[in-house]
């Protein structure tokens, strides 16, 4: 592997927001309280436009909108005479954050009763058991402070352990895993240990939001390479298109939220030549490896030469129904894990350390534990899947997570925003619409997202009700 | 394989603090280093913790109510009413608040003015910002504020000013016209300042801790951190908060959202009951702070050490090596480890490179915590005092 990137003298990265202007900033002007004219309050790599003031009361907690309040901190009008309710407008890097498409539709969900299919986690609860190991750890003195950074020893080891299981690679968990505050922050790790300012980054679209703006706030470039219906197949001409002397990584989500996409064996050895061939790391978010209902979940880490560049991520929430309780994990060899170890200790330092030990319990769980697991969410997919085909939505039926995506062209909507406002205020069922996970919104606007990671009986009622009020528009003969 | 790792990794270097206390227990030191409580957290907390397990809030979740209990607390405590529908951003502890605050706030190469002696996250959240952090040294023995070298420290390019009240190392707690100085350069220079406040309820004197932002001018440019960790001895919770004024509060919680999602779940359902303590909970901690305290000034007298000022708050202590000591703070601290089986932090890292400050003093410090049961301080203070026995009859 040779040298590509000589970092013999660190320098201070550079934000292409360096020059920003408020000019460059288009029509919104920064906020300014009095005496703070002028001065930048917001840091350059994270500009927003401000919604209406979104309460924060009771929305549930994923993807809030931050709740912007009147664009003016001061006592008056600004020190430079700008109206007071200008804001500063999105940075382009940005603009595809979308936070506010699952804050928008949990409020209507609530306010207009629906079932909610659209928020991506359970409305039940983990294992009894996990739960109490949780508590005794609570119980236990010396088990409410400070956890080591990278997490306790054994947690670290039976991280290990499972993934050796899995996957029969022996890693060490004293030196390459690190536990992190949930997968979000595992990403954030990676990329702020990993990834330098102008680095070209490939990604899969859709994607899950967070990938974007981490990216975004280290200041990488993105590379999209689309997954289109009905297979979500990996464009493999396109894919190598988007390979460069500047890509240093390469993000996989599998199974693949939102379309429920497993990745192949052949998709990765096609991925995995191309990493070795142009030197580049690859990162993998495999949160939802225990949700496969189709195929077999591989580990690119796995595959011959990739290991030593490789940074698998994974997660307790997803399998274990915990995704409140924020343990994550990151494997990687030593030398990666140190960059993520170095700036997973000063984002936050430890990680709740109940926590880990009740995931020390979870990750003992019996193999009976993923199979019944399995089959609860065959059994909500197929509820699901067969109440949307009746309905008349052409449906990509997912071969992993909790998630599926279909298409609603048939009811006669413009695109997914409209489909899914209509969907909730008329039908009373909320679902996603996964223009927001698209490079170009244009690619996902035929498309809805639904959610099954409920209980049966929601689910039942949220076919009963699309099947009572959702209706193809009557075709008018010409 | 340095070429895979980003440059900002590379800048930050492994925690001090955090090694010494590996050393600690491969010799089973008594751990008076690293800043976590060995006595238990209060029952009513832990219990709240484990209801709220059982009763399912075990998912994502925003706690309005831990909000608005943070900001009933903030004003209750420092006279400063604020929106917490708007103004706090709950995150994994201080450290994350202060993370998502500064990467919030500050730009590539903007610079933002530390107070030396100072806690090495400051810095290194300002490198992952891309910014450059420049030290200003607090004079001993009590570490007073030079107001000329502050102002001289502070440019066009300051964005921010960081404060930690009470102080970790020295336990100094920032008076009121230190603070006043502070908000009125803040405000000649027109930049904001960052408080880090986790040490708020461990206050010994009568005059109390203020926050920064009740002075004049300081309401709109502080953003106030601060955590549930020392004040209740859960330190392994991660359940923090950033207060900021109104058009930065939003920006905090974005940039916190993008980092973890969200702090654990059941925590911050249990933080909000640790919030609603009565304030005989307060007065207990602070007695029972100030009993080890004493207690550990004693012990580091009476082996030889300088305690040129008392603690007024936090739970360390910032001593002076015997002036016969011939060697190093490091050689110090790792004496005592492998000769006393006591382990305190050497105090060169809390000093910085740029900081304008007599050379002949930064290895001599050290910084112990009294964050422990009685029985542990005793015991180290028989340790300490017999390893000074030995040694100065050497």
């Amino acid at each position: 592997m040779m040298l590509r990137f000589n970092v013999s003298c660190p320098t201070v990265p550079h934000w292409p927001g360096d020059n920003l202007s408020i000019e460059r900033l288009g029509e919104g002007k920064l906020a300014t309280s009095k005496g703070i004219a002028g001065r930048r309050l917001i840091s350059s790599f994270l500009q927003f436009s401000f919604n209406p003031a979104v309460p924060r009361r009771r929305i549930p907690r994923q993807h809030q909108v931050t709740a912007m309040a009147s664009a003016s901190a001061g006592d008056g009008s600004s020190a430079n005479g700008l109206p007071k309710s200008h804001a500063p407008q999105i940075s382009k890097r940005l603009e595809n954050l979308k936070p506010t498409v699952f804050t928008k539709f949990s409020l209507l969900a609530l306010k207009y009763n629906a079932v909610n299919l659209g928020q991506g986690f359970p409305n039940f609860d983990g294992p009894e058991y996990i739960k109490e190991a949780a508590v005794g750890a609570i119980r236990t003195v010396g088990k409410n402070q400070y956890a080591r950074g990278h997490g306790i020893p054994p947690l670290n080891a039976a991280i290990a352990e499972r993934f050796n299981k899995e996957t029969g690679l022996h890693v060490d968990g004293e030196t390459e895993v690190t536990v992190t505050s949930g997968c979000t922050e595992a990403i954030a790790a990676t990329m702020i240990g990993l990834i330098n300012p102008g680095d070209e980054v490939i990604l899969f679209a859709p994607f899950y939001d967070s990938y974007e703006a981490t990216l975004a706030m280290v200041d990488a470039k993105i590379k999209t390479v689309t997954l289109r219906p009905p297979d979500f197949a990996v464009p493999v001409e396109e894919l190598k298109a988007a390979f460069s002397s500047k890509t240093r990584a390469i993000l996989i989500n599998t199974p693949h939220n939102p379309t429920g996409k497993m990745f192949s064996r052949s998709e990765l050895e096609a991925i995995a030549s191309l990493c070795k061939e142009h030197d580049v790391l690859a990162i993998t978010d495999e949160v939802y490896d225990k949700l496969v209902f189709k195929g077999q979940h591989i580990s690119l880490a796995s595959l011959e030469g990739m290991f030593e560049r490789t940074i698998t991520l994974n997660s307790l929430g997803k399998t274990f129904s915990l995704t409140g309780w924020k343990i994550g994990w990151a494997i990687a060899p030593t030398h990666l894990t140190w960059g993520i170890r170095q700036a997973h200790s000063y984002l936050t330092f430890a990680v709740a350390t109940p926590f880990q030990w009740a995931t020390v319990a979870a990750l003992q769980s019996p193999d009976s534990y993923y199979e019944d697991l399995v089959k609860e969410y065959s059994e909500r997919k197929d509820v699901l899947i067969q109440g949307l085909k009746e309905v008349g939505f052409t449906v990509y039926e997912p071969q992993g997570t909790y998630f599926v995506m279909a298409d609603h062209t048939p009811f006669g909507f413009k695109d997914d925003t409209e489909f899914c406002e209509y969907l909730v205020k008329e039908v009373g069922v909320a679902a996603i619409p996964p223009s927001v996970f698209y490079a170009n919104p244009a690619d996902g606007s035929h498309l809805v997202r639904f959610a099954f990671c409920k209980d049966v009986e929601t689910i039942k009622e949220g076919v009963k009700r699309l099947k009572a009020k959702l209706r193809r528009p009557v075709l008018t003969s010409s | 394989m340095a070429h895979f790792l980003a440059d900002r990794a590379l800048q930050l270097s492994s925690s001090n603090i955090i090694h010494l206390s590996r050393l600690a227990e491969k010799y089973k030191a008594i751990n008076l280093a690293e800043g976590f409580p060995d006595f238990p957290a209060p029952i009513a907390i832990k219990n709240a913790a484990v209801e709220a397990i059982n009763a399912d809030f075990n998912q994502y979740r925003h706690v309005q109510r831990l909000c608005d209990e943070v900001a009933a607390m903030f004003e209750r405590t420092k006279g400063v009413k604020i929106n917490p529908e708007t103004q706090v951003s709950i995150c994994c502890g201080q450290t994350e608040a202060l993370v998502a605050a500064v990467l919030a706030v500050i730009n590539e190469r903007d610079e933002v003015v530390l107070l030396d002696p100072s806690y090495e996250t400051y810095e290194a959240a300002v490198r992952l910002a891309g910014a450059k952090a420049k030290h200003v040294s607090m004079d001993p023995p009590n570490w007073t504020l030079d107001f000329k070298k502050l102002e001289s420290a502070i440019g066009s390019r300051t964005k921010a000013v960081i404060i930690n009240s009470p102080h970790n190392p020295t336990g100094k707690v920032f008076s009121e016209d230190e603070l006043a100085g502070i908000a009125k350069l803040c405000c000649k220079f027109d930049c904001l300042a960052v408080t880090d406040e986790v040490y708020e309820h461990l206050v010994y004197t009568e005059a109390g801790h203020k926050t920064l932002a009740t002075f004049p001018g300081m309401k709109d440019r502080t953003i106030v951190t601060s955590s549930i960790s020392k004040t209740f001895s859960v330190t392994g919770w991660r359940i923090g908060w950033a207060i900021a004024p109104e058009a930065i509060s939003p920006a905090i919680t974005s940039i916190h959202e993008k980092l973890v999602d969200s702090a654990p779940a059941p925590f911050q359902e249990a933080a909000v009951t640790a919030l609603t303590v009565g304030s005989k909970y307060y007065l207990n901690l602070r007695a029972e702070y100030i009993e080890r305290r004493n207690l550990i000034c004693e012990a580091l007298e009476e082996a030889g050490l300088t305690v040129e000022s008392k603690p007024e708050g936090s739970f360390f202590v910032f001593a002076r090596l015997p002036e016969t000591y011939p060697l190093k703070d490091v050689d110090y601290v790792a004496d005592l480890i492998k000769s006393a089986g006591v382990v305190i932090v050497p105090g060169n890292g809390f000093f910085h490179a740029d900081s304008l400050c007599n050379e002949n003093y930064r290895d001599r410090y050290v910084r112990v915590a009294f964050c422990k049961n009685i029985a542990t301080l005793r015991s180290a203070r028989e340790a300490i005092r017999e390893h000074w026995r030995l040694h100065s009859s050497s």
